[in-house]
């Protein structure tokens, strides 16, 4: 056992947050192979704050939990002591329709938050393949999580209005508010987006909402390769159809452009129209319902991989360069006998591919091969999921060029004994 | 020698009381860094005579006024590096500035400090269609970015009332929004990427710029809005979208802000989420016709809405957005034909601060943002307390999302009024921030909205956002004095060059 | 601390100002401590509240406007104006600061400098008229102004930046001492420029100059280059001449007579381009007018009121009203941009004259651009096509000093065939702004070469617009690049279309 956690005891958790709301951790509860000693599961604000400056002042190593989908996202962590759960701060705090606004506690599951607003007929415009799994708000916002929506909507920091953190030393501050248009102070709710934990824990969040579109159309175009594919995603993106989703599939079973198209009923009939039109040029069009576009095979999602060797990965490249991402994936992997597949944001330039099939060696060359290709031309390519002992070999983030010593500065400031999620965040943070 | 630089603000008060105040430079010192500056910059990129100077004392704010020490005019990125981290180096403060068009004194210099003026960088770098981006430097105005790419069918979607004057860099510190930002978003969630002097004159690359997601923190989120406090961008990329298939507009005039009001619920609730939707009180209406002469009908006020999109979803919208107007009580509505009426429309809409001149000596303009439900206690608060003080205060704002800019009207040669202006916008503040509201929307809290900040905001908040400048500017330079009442030093040790004098003053606490 | 260009102590010289300080040495005077103290005393007032035995009482030095302020250095230095026609103090409260004069200002645009800007300009008058002193560098950007007036055109709080650049202009003539150099080349120009005469005469030995390609040797054997700046600008400038033609004094009307109109011959126009004139007169008299020319007209004044000539200008309106009145005239026809937003301000700029003040309000009621006029009358006579395609240059003074924009471009649209093409950049000013192309070779050869690039990439075969000025100016940055257009007058574009004339009059030119 580690020497940090003598000096804590479960039951200094326990007085804090209750005794049943504290335990001794399970195997289940490990991260990548790493084992923590206590979970606590706070049911408020004030609670966690006081479980984190115990930890902070114990220098107890933290890593906040919500829906643990994404718990395999990130290096694997340097010490892991003690499991912040979000599980008890599920509620929605604030929901005013006419305002369009949500504010609501981090453990809130996104799928229930969902379920609520569709009473007013709103959403929030996020769509991440983990929400079926159980995500919850705070996960979402700290992984930066998206889906195929964000091609109308944006990500977490064009809906995110506001914030509430507990810092690692357990101060609790907040930032934005409850309206759409702020730029009062920092826009922190911006920079803990994406921040895997390691600024401080997300509390709850405020975010702006969309009407809950009538209809909705598919249309789908098969394609014969992939030069077709970068054409057909350029076409549909400078056309003037406002699509919900732009999506690519693509491996043995299925290659494919989606176009997901929502709104009123006239409108959807109309661009359905046109976007079967415009695709026609580029291979067979079919226009899908509802059921059949959920079915297309959705992309491995992280959480649920439960073992096995397939590795996940996450390809940002120029929107444009998309036949250039699927030649140089299938390059590499063909010459090593790896076998990919693809899904995606398509008319983002965001490509998530999942490795099968050859020896740990080889997906590792291939993921090297395919960051430096991706990097020198401005893009990125993150591990999203894998064995451990493969993330170990590889990193997990890729480098991180001139503004690594500006994001060490920004950790230090906000966690400076580094007690949040250590070693699990970008330059091993 | 010490400078007195502070002159007495419109207001009457003299900048300085809760500042910071620096240590001028020796007459030796100065001669030596405007040599040194000429060596960087040329002798036609450096300002040193007084009476120049005073042009940059203060930006669109004429409230607040301060002569800097020194202003520079660098005319590549390589220049803004090269006087950062001169000026990093001699621990001089500096400021950066645009079009000095703000209108919360964010571009206000420092006494004794650099004033670091970015017009001269004002070259379109790179035209990105397929990649739907642009590639611009700082002082490149707004509205050129969309003249640049509407060849091609594009624009450039965040659109401030300034925009024809307004630089990239000024949107960029004030994560400015416009009429279009409802549905469009605001300058935050057009930006990309962009290249950032650091205060301490290094150069980092944040955001993806050519590729979405970068891993790392959302650095560039929340570079853009800080005000100038964090760095200078050198380069920026920028979205551009592709210009929607149909637009509508239409005016329609009510009897007063509340009608109007309903009309706004309506359409909102209707689910319909307009490009644009504004409002106009009939002040306004008065000197917008004066100025620019629009057209606009005299009514108590004016409502503008604008949809864009597929042609289906607009016809069908507008359609309803007309029927909701009827509903309630419009007196009046006013489709646009075609694309010179829509533009005479806005042109009405924008000209709106400056066409007060019109029909008052002096306005202060406030920027505040109240949930939008609650926009209709808010009004009939607000002419409450401005026929309390016996004031006339004109409204226009950006109905869709709250943001009011109140338009409190006096006359500073009317001993007292200028005070008694500076009250009611007070108050003001304060009903928005009881609402729920806040601050600012889009002006920025500069200098101007310093002092309300933790009306909004508790220490702990306050505290936290300076860690994280803290992480940027440890030695306190870039910007100092905005945003923050309480400048926190960030327990850094101090470098080879002199001792923060707040320190030695023992003014300020070390964090 | 570098003290050139504060005034030394008046206390301890015999010669109290700097060369650099001109607020005194418009009157070639020194003044006294005892004058500095009063004039701080007493501040915007008039000579009577000073005690008698000073100076300043005896009306031998103007009385400044602001009252000055000390300097570091424990001088003295007085304010930039004084108190005749200083720029208004209301005009500049107008002035609210937000800036969207900055990018239609032609300086702004080259040089991004705030004091180059109108919005910098009219804070450096503001600056002048309570403490600031006339020193070179505001000088310098106030000459740096082109006097274009885009900014009045932008502005949405209604600045007159016209009015107040003027009276800026003028304080200058007045209090500013020029360099020796600068005095004579701007002296030479108004000795020349607004006489017709001596331009005439100035003509004979141009046209050998030109005939033998004199200005072409030199430039292949390198002696242009080595010509001082101005005057290589005047070189560029000058006009390819031809044969001149009179406009007579009395031209009788096409049919009925809707009207009798007088006409304006103006200056350079009438020397050197007269087809432009003829064509005007011709235009009228289709249109029904019938078009009284004095002959004893000369200039009506415009060059010199914008460069701040207050007396010559006077001098030259009212000859022009003499000239005119009595005629029983409905309208007095410009075809000169430059000129007619002058003729127009008559009224104001004499408003001092009492003997003149009504006469010259009645006079500029009258004025009309003859596009302007030609839309209100309504056309009537047949034209006949021109197909080609145009670009239209607003002229400064029409577009922002007139608002006269869309009479030119329907007087085009009229003929049948003929397509308007607009110029990018539209509001930019082309550089020639009255002597500004002479004076300030430099930054209006950059604007130059700008029109001039706007108007090739338009992609039409000819450019039309209503100034000489204008005209003079792009086709030297065009002949600069190596390209050339053919230019014509909107009159001259309208005469061949009444007369039947092929395209071809019109483009080989």
């Amino acid at each position: 056992m580690d020497t940090r956690t003598q000096n804590v005891s479960l039951e200094d958790l326990q007085n804090i947050v209750g005794e049943q709301h504290a335990r001794e951790a399970a195997a289940e509860d490990a991260i990548d192979g790493v084992e923590p000693r206590f979970v606590a599961e706070p049911g408020s604000v004030e609670e966690v704050s006081a479980l984190l400056k115990l930890a902070n002042d114990e220098g107890l190593a933290v890593a906040p939990r919500g829906g643990g989908t994404m718990s395999r996202l990130g290096n694997p962590p340097r010490n892991l002591d003690l499991v912040l759960s979000t599980a008890r701060l599920n509620e929605i705090v604030e929901h005013v329709p006419g305002d369009q606004v949500v504010r609501v506690q981090a453990g809130m599951k996104l799928r229930d938050l969902q379920e609520q607003l569709a009473g007013s007929n709103q959403m929030v415009g996020i769509d991440p393949p983990e929400t079926g799994a159980g995500a919850t708000i705070g996960g979402v916002v700290a992984a930066n999580s998206s889906g195929p929506r964000r091609y109308r909507y944006g990500t977490i920091r064009d809906l995110i209005i506001g914030v509430t953190v507990v810092l690692a030393d357990g101060t609790v501050a907040k930032s934005g508010g409850k309206v759409v248009k702020n730029v009062a102070g920092y826009d922190l709710q911006k920079l803990f987006t994406g921040s895997l934990g390691t600024l401080g824990l997300i509390a709850s969040a405020n975010f702006r909402l969309h009407p809950l579109p009538e209809a909705a159309r598919t249309v789908a175009v098969e394609l014969a390769d992939t030069a077709a594919v970068g054409q057909a995603a350029q076409a549909v993106m400078h056309s003037q159809l406002v699509p919900s989703s732009v999506e690519l599939h693509w491996g043995e079973d299925a290659k494919l452009l989606t176009v997901l198209l929502e709104g009123i009923p006239p409108a959807v009939e109309a661009q359905a129209e046109t976007a079967s039109f415009l695709l026609r040029g580029f291979g067979d069009v079919r226009e899908r319902s509802d059921e059949e576009a959920e079915n297309l095979g959705p992309l491995p999602v992280p959480g649920s991989f439960t073992g096995g060797d397939e590795v996940a990965l996450k390809i940002s490249a120029p929107p444009s360069e998309l036949t250039g991402v699927l030649d140089s994936t299938w390059g590499a992997c063909s010459r090593r006998g790896v076998t990919p597949r693809a899904t995606g944001q398509a008319g983002i330039g965001v490509t998530y591919v999942s490795l099968s099939g050859g020896d740990e060696e080889a997906k590792v060359q291939v993921v090297e091969e395919l960051r430096e290709v991706w990097t020198r031309r401005g893009g990125s390519v993150i591990v999203r999921a894998a064995p451990a002992a493969f993330k170990r070999r590889v990193e997990v983030w890729g480098p991180l060029g001139s503004r690594l010593e500006l994001t060490r500065r920004v950790n230090e400031k906000f966690d400076p004994r580094g007690i949040l999620n250590p070693g699990r965040f970008v330059g091993g943070i | 020698m010490r400078r007195h630089g502070a002159s007495h603000s419109r207001l009457g008060k003299v900048w300085g009381d809760g500042g910071l105040e620096w240590e001028g430079a020796s007459s030796v010192e100065r001669g030596q860094l405007i040599r040194t500056m000429e060596g960087i910059l040329g002798p036609e990129g450096v300002i040193s005579e007084r009476e120049q100077l005073r042009s940059y004392e203060c930006d669109g704010l004429m409230n607040y006024r301060v002569i800097p020490e020194l202003v520079v005019l660098p005319e590549t990125a390589e220049h803004v590096q090269e006087v950062v981290k001169l000026c990093h180096d001699e621990g001089i403060p500096f400021v950066a500035r645009g079009s000095g068009t703000g209108l919360s004194g964010g571009a206000l210099p420092v006494e004794s400090g650099v004033l670091i003026v970015l017009s001269r960088l004002r070259r379109i770098l790179e035209v990105d269609i397929p990649n739907q981006r642009v590639v611009v430097e700082p002082g490149v105005i707004n509205i050129w970015v969309s003249q640049a790419v509407a060849d091609e069918g594009y624009y450039y979607a965040p659109d401030p009332a300034s925009q024809i004057v307004s630089s990239i860099g000024g949107n960029l510190a004030e994560n400015s929004g416009g009429v279009h930002c409802l549905k469009y978003g605001f300058t935050s969630n057009h930006v990309m990427g962009a290249e950032v002097v650091l205060p301490d004159g290094s150069v980092v690359n944040i955001g993806g710029g050519k590729a979405p997601d970068a891993p790392g923190y959302e650095l560039l989120g929340a570079f853009v809005g800080s005000e100038g406090t964090l760095g200078i961008a050198t380069k920026i990329t920028l979205r551009v979208v592709r210009k929607p298939e149909a637009v509508r507009t239409l005016l329609a005039a009510f009897k007063d802000t509340e009608e109007a009001g309903d009309a706004v619920s309506g359409i909102i609730g209707s689910g319909i989420v307009p490009a644009a939707i504004e409002m106009m009180d009939s002040l306004c209406i008065e000197a917008v016709e004066t100025a620019v002469h629009p057209g606009f009908p005299q009514a108590g006020a004016v409502l503008i809405v604008e949809l864009d999109g597929p042609h289906a979803e607009v016809e069908s919208q507008f359609e309803q957005t007309i029927r909701t107007c009827e509903e309630a009580g419009a007196s009046e509505i006013r489709i646009a034909e075609d694309d010179a009426e829509r533009a005479l429309f806005w042109k009405g809409r924008k000209a709106a601060f400056a066409a007060m001149g019109r029909i008052s000596n002096d306005y202060y303009v406030q920027d505040s943002v109240v949930p939008r439900t609650e926009l209709g206690a808010v009004l009939k608060r607000i002419s409450e307390i401005g026929n309390e003080a016996g004031m006339r205060v004109a409204n226009v704002f950006h109905a869709g999302d709250g943001n009011l800019h109140p338009l409190v009207l006096y006359d500073n040669d009317v001993p007292g009024e200028a005070e008694k202006a500076e009250d009611v916008a007070g108050r003001i503040v304060l009903t928005c921030l009881e609402h729920g509201g806040s601050l600012t929307g889009e002006h920025g809290i500069g200098k101007d909205k310093m002092k309300y900040m933790p009306k909004m905001l508790t220490a702990d908040d306050l505290n936290v956002m300076q860690l994280l400048r803290c992480a940027f500017d440890p030695h306190h330079l870039c910007n100092p004095g905005k945003i923050f009442p309480t400048p926190r030093l960030c327990g850094e040790r101090p470098g080879p060059f002199r001792m923060h004098p707040v320190q030695k003053a023992g003014l300020a606490e070390n964090f | 601390m570098d003290n050139r260009n504060d005034p030394p102590d008046p206390r301890e010289s015999g010669n109290p100002y700097d060369a650099t300080d001109a607020t005194e040495r418009g009157t070639g005077r020194s003044s006294t401590p005892q004058d500095a103290g009063a004039a701080q005393s007493v501040g915007a007032g008039s000579t009577e509240d000073l005690p008698d035995d000073t100076f300043a009482s005896r009306g031998a030095v103007k009385q400044t406007v602001g009252i000055g302020r000390s300097t570091e250095t424990g001088s003295y230095v007085f304010p930039a104006f004084d108190d005749h026609h200083p720029p208004e103090k209301d005009l500049i409260d107008d002035c609210v600061h937000c800036g969207f004069c900055l990018p239609t200002c032609p300086t702004y645009v080259l040089f991004g400098e705030e004091m180059d800007s109108p919005r910098g300009r009219i804070y450096l008058m503001n600056k002048g008229l309570t403490e600031e002193p006339m020193n070179d560098q505001m000088v310098r950007h106030w000459d740096l102004c082109l006097g274009c007036m885009a900014c009045v055109t932008a502005c949405p709080s209604g600045v007159q930046y016209d009015k107040l650049i003027e009276a800026t202009r003028g304080q200058i003539e007045r209090r500013y001492e020029r360099s020796p150099q600068d005095k004579a080349f701007r002296e030479m120009i108004f000795q020349l420029f607004p006489y017709p005469n001596r331009l005439r005469l100035a003509a004979a030995p141009l046209k050998l100059y030109q005939r033998f390609g004199i200005g072409d040797r030199l430039r292949k054997a390198g002696v242009m280059d080595r010509l001082p700046k101005r005057l290589k600008a005047m070189e560029a400038l000058m006009p390819m001449l031809t044969e001149q033609q009179e406009v007579p004094e009395i031209t009788a009307p096409v049919g009925e007579k809707r009207r009798r109109v007088g006409f304006i011959k103006g200056c350079v126009q009438r020397v050197f381009f007269s087809d432009v004139n003829s064509a005007t007169v011709r235009v009228l008299a289709a249109e029904g007018c019938e078009v009284v020319a004095p002959k004893g007209q000369g200039c009506c004044g415009a060059l010199s009121v914008h460069a701040g000539r207050e007396e010559e200008f006077q001098r030259f309106a009212r000859n022009l009203i003499d000239e005119f009145e009595d005629q029983n005239l409905d309208n007095i026809i410009i075809n000169a941009a430059g000129c007619g937003s002058t003729l127009k301000e008559y009224g104001y700029l004499l408003r001092d004259d009492a003997e003149y003040a009504e006469r010259a309000s009645a006079f500029a009621a009258k004025v009309r651009d003859v596009t302007e006029f030609i839309q209100e009358l309504g056309p009537v006579a047949e034209r006949r096509p021109l197909p080609v395609a145009a670009a239209y240059h607003d002229a400064c003074h029409l577009a922002h000093s007139q608002g006269v924009r869309q009479q030119p471009r329907q007087t085009l649209k009229q003929i049948p065939g003929m397509e308007v093409r607009e110029i990018k950049e539209a509001e930019l000013c082309c550089g020639s702004a009255g002597i500004y192309n002479m004076v300030e070779p430099e930054p209006a050869t950059e604007l130059g070469d700008r029109k001039a690039r706007n108007v090739l990439n338009t992609g039409a075969r000819m450019i039309v617009t209503s100034n000489p000025g204008c005209m003079l100016q792009i086709q030297a940055s065009l002949k600069r690049m190596g390209e050339s257009m053919p230019m014509a007058h909107p009159m001259e574009v309208l005469d061949a279309s009444l007369r039947g004339e092929p395209v071809e009059t019109l483009l080989n030119r």
